[in-house]
């Protein structure tokens, strides 16, 4: 009995769970012992890395936070971090009320009610993007969760949500994605689709597809964002550079050496906390890649094998290099937007989401594209814009009134949901969840 | 040969590009190589015989000691299949 006790705390445990599905999907490869030997162990690795970086990024952003309590009086607003990762993988790790493994088992069965979707209906298309495989099946089992569900309602309906999802999204951004591409060979697989959407039809609204943006030259100067390290480390210097002036400019260098920095001098306290929070970023992404390395593999073996010819819904830099200047625009207006929307947030006291230069380049960038190709240079200026400025309203919505439950008590302290595929849809479930009183 | 693909996060595109190399290879028979996804920030200082990297990383990679592949297109697999051979060629040439 006490053998079979440890299995089965064993095999809910999420890491062991997403070890599990690695391990049948690397079987189903027909991997040679030692390839799936390795490949499940690193899958398991993964999660338990992802845990350890967001341990490191929480850590580094509680004293940020608490310098802007201080820094800015009563009446003020709250700041919180918009990272769909560190979300999913601060619940995931925190596993209360095993919230963990039902994320784990809505990964594998919203994908396969997404492939056999796939294969039934018109909607030819099969969800490649691994991190947004694992941070939609994260959303929708913490939002069902949330509600009080069983684990396995949790995991059915949100099973359901998640693959009509991966079916439905890349079917949306179809007529757009053609436009961008010229062709139908791939599609749009990220959860940005629903504010790509909506930068693409207002592009159409005010702009003209024939004036592209790619037209004209542009510098490629604001290109380094695309790594990681440098573009979250910029950001979060200013951050908690302005968190610590406004928290000296409170209580004075000694309060804050005092209460917050345990001693360290303020600005290399502030320094050291921007820096070791990108620092646990990376060691978390270092997580999520293992994670996902051997399932996405394994996810499309399948699917080649079941629906042959299907188009395949792919992250969203497959389109930069068709629209390299509307990028470039997109992290502009973007930026513009987040600020706007931050200031615009901060008036009506709502939780402020800090600004990310992800969201800029990787969400506003695609945005950009989208409104581009409806509406030419003045839709990708809209639809940069939107992603930042109508985003950081939507997000924080889903913060302040806790869409997705408490997420603070499931372990993501001061973190928010950014990606609108799960929030718009996360949103109307719980409000029609709230109608039924639940 | 050991083939890192790269991207900014290390699991977005250059996982896509993983697969893509590998539908490739799987199809014109090659076999005895290992394609690994690569973040930008942690690709350097390790040992891989070819890169491969979409061409607006150009700035990021100069300065490789490694050959790099730059792909243009990502999604055209006649482009990835007619330069990625080539550089394979040409590495077991030497």
């Amino acid at each position: 009995m006490e053998l079979f006790k440890v299995l089965l705390e064993l095999i809910t445990l999420p890491a062991f769970i997403l070890g599990l599905i690695a391990l049948v999907g690397l079987l189903i490869q027909k991997k040679s012992t030692s390839e799936v030997i390795v490949g499940t162990i690193k899958t398991i690795l993964g999660l338990l890395i992802m845990s350890i970086g967001i341990g490191a990024l929480i850590n580094a952003l509680i004293p940020i936070q608490s310098m802007f309590q201080v820094g800015i009086p009563a009446a003020g607003f709250e700041t919180f971090v918009t990272f769909d990762e560190a979300v999913v993988g601060a619940v995931q790790s925190a596993n209360e009320a095993n919230i963990g493994a039902a994320i784990a088992w809505t990964m594998l069965f919203g994908y396969i009610i997404h492939l056999v979707l796939a294969r039934v209906t018109k909607f030819k298309y099969v969800y490649l993007t691994g991190h947004m495989i694992w941070i939609h099946a994260g959303a929708f089992a913490i939002l069902f969760q949330s509600f009080g569900l069983s684990l396995f309602w949790t995991v059915v309906l949100a099973s359901i949500v998640d693959g009509a999802y991966m079916t439905l999204a890349p079917a949306l951004a179809q007529p757009v994605m053609r436009k961008i591409i010229g062709n139908d060979s791939i599609a749009f697989g990220h959860g940005q689709t629903l504010l790509n959407m909506v930068g693409a039809w207002v592009g159409k609204l005010v702009g003209d597809p024939n004036d592209s943006a790619e037209d004209a030259e542009m510098p490629d100067s604001l290109n380094f964002f695309r790594d990681m390290a440098i573009s979250i480390s910029l950001i979060m210097v200013v951050v908690a550079l302005i968190a610590v002036i406004l928290a000296v400019l409170q209580i004075g260098i000694a309060g804050v050496q005092e209460t917050i920095s345990g001693g360290q001098n303020w600005f290399v306290f502030a320094l050291l906390q921007a820096l070791g929070f990108t620092a646990g970023v990376l060691v978390l992404l270092q997580g999520v890649r293992m994670l996902i390395a051997e399932i996405v593999p394994a996810f499309k073996g399948v699917a080649d094998k079941l629906i042959p010819g299907a188009i395949p819904a792919l992250d969203c830099p497959v389109i930069y290099p068709f629209a390299p200047n509307s990028l470039i625009i997109g992290l502009i207006s973007g930026t513009i937007g987040q600020v706007l929307g931050m200031v615009g947030l901060a008036l009506i006291g709502w939780p402020v989401p800090l600004p990310s230069m992800i969201a800029a380049f990787f969400a506003s960038g695609a945005g950009a594209i989208f409104g581009n190709a409806t509406g030419g240079r003045r839709g990708a200026w809209a639809g940069g814009f939107i992603w930042g400025f109508v985003g950081w309203f939507m997000i924080s919505f889903a913060y302040k009134f806790q869409v997705f439950g408490d997420l603070a008590g499931m372990g993501a302290i001061d973190l928010g949901f950014t990606v609108p595929d799960a929030i718009i849809p996360g949103i109307v479930i719980w409000l029609i969840a709230k109608i039924f009183g639940v | 040969m050991k083939i890192a693909t790269i991207c900014g996060m290390g699991f977005g595109t250059s996982m896509m590009l993983k697969l893509f190399i590998e539908d490739v290879f799987k199809a014109k028979g090659i076999t005895g190589h290992q394609v690994i996804p690569w973040d930008l920030g942690t690709f350097k200082g390790q040992q891989v015989d070819l890169v491969v990297a979409p061409t607006d990383m150009k700035s990021h990679l100069k300065g490789s000691e490694t050959k790099v592949v730059y792909i243009k297109n990502l999604v055209d697999k006649q482009e990835i299949e007619e330069k990625i051979v080539a550089a394979i060629k040409e590495l077991e040439s030497k």
